[in-house]
């Protein structure tokens, strides 16, 4: 599968194809992705999970999202609109973008920018002032409570997904995806071990997963910043956390894990596989651990986080320029 | 236009523009019920806090004004529904103990198996509860996993599963037979061993230990000052039960440790009902080991309870604290005043102490450690 | 260091967690899959009352003494009888629970004296309206009821006539006694007052 603007005559049908097959996958991904939470976390509960709708309870997440769609739209009376309506694209879009930049197989992949883990890290930014207009915007205590905490923890936890990220930048001396993943003769976690835990947190941290689940802690601030919103734009922030979801284990097992390298079973089976066994330790950590406290979130992440990843850097060095 | 009651009001002042009032309201998951916390906040530190009670105000009193002492039986149950066993056989042991009427032995050994099991039945459900709102959302499952097999041992001999009109005056309604007694001697032995997966999956946990140690600390002073009583006053180390201060039934005959710990923390409180549970399960091996055969009801009970004029108080030890029953009868079926003196309602009292200085994340966490049922603080 | 010793700690303690919530994956669910299954009710089960059958009866014995009604905390049944025709004992003829109110605390199975009260097996009852939670307990038991009321009768009659039986041969005892008493003393009463 080559490149998808090449393979229409007219870039712009291209452009729109790549868009409808991501949005498609998209949609696919957290039917999916929703499923296979519910039953990771009915079988760790000692309950059956959907069982009822479809084989195995896999149509349950078809007709939950029905229903979202057929949800009236409301619009508060006291929400500053602009904010309002604007929030859940600006969390959803990015993301999407940023599913193009990830490279499937040896030679799947939507665009191979040369630059690529630069433009993840800044797009997972974009995610942060999304979150903090659907706080501002709602007009409401309890939402922007809960965006003001999203934007402290996302911006905290960018700095060590950052310097964990570094190393593996230094041991390849590239910063595209798909040559990180062709260089990987052994995966990186053998030899950077502390780097793959770090990025893992933090990268659990930057989806707002439990336990970093804060800005939208059910248990204090009702549902935090997408307290106001309901129906379909609800639907977006959550579609948009499981994308999140899947970049992130996917820049993980890129980076880390190999990519597509695996005996036997094709490159993009592999790939699947890997990030799909990733996000269910994600899910299993949400199910697991209580919620940190949010100035613990944050000690954790500057006073811990930051100067062990700090360490394993000079480290990598050291060992590099020997 | 006539000002508004403090607690209607939702703006701060003119001059005051950095803080802001949060209703924790009554509708909301983690105030167990039908709370309404007023805070005082600034940015995420809390100032002030007014609780207001209320909402779940169902004139249990005003009923007993208009029952007599049979007829008010099931209200007992429902005052705290955790604890509604130990509050029915409470009520029953009060009337008897104003009436002197004697209790046959086996009646009494069945009342300490089912008091104990309401009392681990509650713990269990506060620690499936406390996770929740701390965020953890599986201990809660659990917990109430364990919880469907007491209540369902506890259905086979009374027929409900919270509300029990279990106790009449001078015994118990109903026999039991060995089957309850061996699926309370293997509901013990199973349990053991649950509360070691407790301890490794939440006790320990680093996440869980950060979010309660040293958090709402509740000096042995202040819950004196404030008549705190139950798991709160034991966690500041201070040793009082009603159970060995005042021994009522026969819990004289046993051989229990009063479970105390030190720092009065959220921690300390955990680790003090999860003792208790232990304890618990101690009291109850005994008593299924030593259970006499016999009648379970009085034989000489009169047929019109009429205790004598003047006042009578009962105490007895809830899974929250020391419930204490004070009535003044005047001679006839009726009470003329019913006070029924409910353990969280004191605790509650202590929030706008304890809160101030703590950050908003901590109010969950303190108020679900001081374990506080709604229905018991309105009554 | 001692950061580090309690971050190892900590970070332990958390796969120990873990540990334990995935060995409940391995154990077998606990939900029962209502409604294909059906739940059993234990023996004590506590729901809407019933009027259950007396033996020597056939029959419910409700005598409408309206104790059940007195005790009920929450006044939900309403009791009415009849004495019938040539019968002593009174036999109910309307009883009805209001299940909306009751609170099944069992103390007016307590205080039946003909323990004629019990629990129904029931546990899923639903309803649209109020009045279908108007329980009519002799609803089961009206087919029956002139037979039974029959039998009743006859037994009464029985009871009555040897009663009177007895009650006569006591009288007839106590009669030939006073005679043969008479006879032994041979005092004659049928001689006149002597002449004074």
């Amino acid at each position: 599968m080559t490149v998808f603007l090449h393979l229409f005559d007219n870039p712009w049908i291209g452009i729109a194809a790549g868009t409808g097959a991501l949005m498609g996958f998209v949609t696919v991904n957290a039917l999916w992705l929703i499923w296979l939470e519910r039953k990771v976390s009915a079988r760790m509960q000692r309950r059956y999970g959907p069982t009822e709708v479809g084989p195995f309870g896999l149509l349950q997440t078809v007709a939950d999202m029905l229903k979202l769609i057929g949800k009236e739209l409301i619009t508060p009376d006291h929400v500053h609109r602009p904010l309002y309506l604007i929030a859940p694209v600006l969390v959803f879009a990015p993301l999407v973008a940023l599913l193009s930049l990830l490279p499937i197989d040896a030679d799947w992949v939507f665009h191979d920018f040369d630059i690529a883990l630069v433009l993840l890290l800044a797009f997972s930014g974009l995610n942060v002032i999304g979150i903090f207009a659907a706080g501002w915007g709602s007009n409401n205590k309890y939402a922007l409570l809960g965006a003001v905490r999203a934007v402290a923890q996302n911006i905290s936890y960018e700095i060590p997904l950052l310097l964990a990220v570094i190393p593996i930048v230094l041991m390849t001396r590239s910063l595209s995806l798909h040559e990180i993943a062709s260089a990987q003769a052994y995966p990186f976690i053998l030899v950077q071990p502390l780097a793959f835990i770090i990025y893992f947190i933090s990268a659990t941290a930057e989806t707002n997963r439990a336990p970093f689940d804060i800005p939208e802690a059910e248990s204090e601030l009702i549902a935090g910043f997408h307290t106001e919103y309901s129906g379909m734009r609800f639907g977006a922030f959550f579609l948009a956390e499981f994308t999140n979801m899947v970049i992130v284990c996917a820049v993980a097992t890129i980076l880390f894990l190999g990519g597509w390298k695996g005996p036997l079973l094709p490159g993009w089976l592999w790939f699947f596989i890997k990030v799909y066994g990733l996000i269910v330790v994600m899910m299993i950590f949400r199910w697991t651990f209580p919620r940190l406290r949010f100035d613990q979130l944050m000690t954790f992440a500057w006073a811990i986080l930051v100067p062990l990843a700090l360490v394993n850097l000079l480290v990598t060095i050291v060992v590099l320029k020997l | 236009m006539t000002p508004l009651a403090p607690s209607m009001q939702l703006v701060p002042d003119e001059q005051d523009s950095e803080t802001y009032y949060l209703n924790m309201g009554p509708q909301h998951p983690s105030t167990h019920g039908v709370l309404r916390l007023r805070l005082h906040l600034e940015g995420e530190r809390i100032l002030g806090v007014e609780p207001v009670i209320g909402y779940g105000h169902r004139a249990h009193e005003k009923m007993a004004e208009n029952r007599d002492y049979l007829q008010f039986l099931p209200n007992t149950s429902r005052i705290d529904y955790l604890s509604g066993m130990i509050y029915n056989l409470g009520y029953c042991q009060a009337i008897e103990k104003a009436m002197q009427i004697e209790v046959p032995e086996r009646a009494e050994y069945i009342r300490i198996i089912c008091g104990e099991m309401n009392r681990i039945s509650s713990h269990l459900l506060w620690f499936g509860t406390y996770l929740l709102d701390l965020g953890g959302f599986t201990p809660f499952l659990y917990a109430f996993d364990d919880r469907e097999k007491i209540l369902d041992i506890l259905d086979s001999v009374t027929g409900s599963r919270l509300t029990y009109s279990y106790g009449r005056f001078g015994g118990v309604c109903m026999d039991v037979d060995d089957t309850f007694l061996r699926a309370v001697a293997d509901f013990c032995d199973y349990f053991a061993k649950r509360i070691e997966e407790y301890h490794k999956l939440v006790t320990h946990n680093v996440i869980f230990r950060h979010r309660t140690k040293g958090v709402g600390v509740m000096g042995a002073d202040l819950e004196l000052d404030y008549a705190v009583t139950g798991p709160c006053l034991r966690a500041a180390g201070v040793a009082r039960d009603v159970r060995k201060d005042e021994p009522y039934g026969i819990y004289e005959r046993f051989d229990f440790d009063v479970v105390t710990a030190e720092g009065g923390d959220c921690l300390a409180r955990h680790m003090v009902r999860m003792g208790e549970m232990e304890q618990s399960l101690k009291i109850i091996g005994q008593a299924v080991r030593n259970i006499p055969d016999g009648p379970v009801m009085a034989a000489k009970v009169p047929k019109r309870i009429r205790p004598p004029e003047g006042e009578h108080y009962f105490a007895c030890e809830s899974g929250r604290g020391h419930f204490g029953m004070y009535f003044r009868s005047d001679g006839t079926d009726v009470p003329v005043r019913m006070k029924l003196r409910t353990p969280s309602f004191v605790h509650v009292s202590t929030m706008p102490v304890v809160l101030p200085g703590t950050m908003l994340a901590d109010t969950v966490a303190i108020l679900g450690s001081i374990d506080i049922v709604i229905p018991e603080i309105d009554r | 260091m001692d950061t580090l010793r309690q971050t190892l700690t900590g970070a332990w303690s958390l796969l120990v967690g873990m540990k334990v919530t995935l060995s409940h994956v391995l154990r077998k669910p606990v939900t029962s899959q209502y409604p294909r299954e059906r739940i059993e009710m234990t023996q004590a089960y506590r729901n809407v009352i019933r009027l259950i059958e007396i033996d020597e009866i056939g029959s419910h014995d409700c005598i409408d003494c309206q104790a059940c009604v007195r005790v009920c905390p929450s006044d939900c049944i309403k009791v009415e009888g009849e004495r019938p025709e040539g019968m002593r004992k009174k036999r109910a003829t309307l009883f009805e629970v209001e299940f909306a109110l009751c609170s099944e605390c069992g103390l007016c199975l307590d205080v039946c004296p003909t323990d004629t009260l019990g629990y129904s097996r029931e546990y899923d009852q639903a309803g649209f309206k109020r009045s279908d939670f108007l329980y009519d307990l002799l609803h089961e038991w009206a087919p029956m009821e002139e037979g039974v009321r029959e039998k009743l009768r006859a037994e009464e009659a029985v009871k009555a006539a040897a009663k009177k039986a007895a009650a006569e041969a006591k009288a007839a005892k106590a009669v030939t006694e006073a005679a043969a008493t008479e006879a032994a003393s041979g005092y004659d009463d049928t001689a006149e007052a002597p002449e004074a």
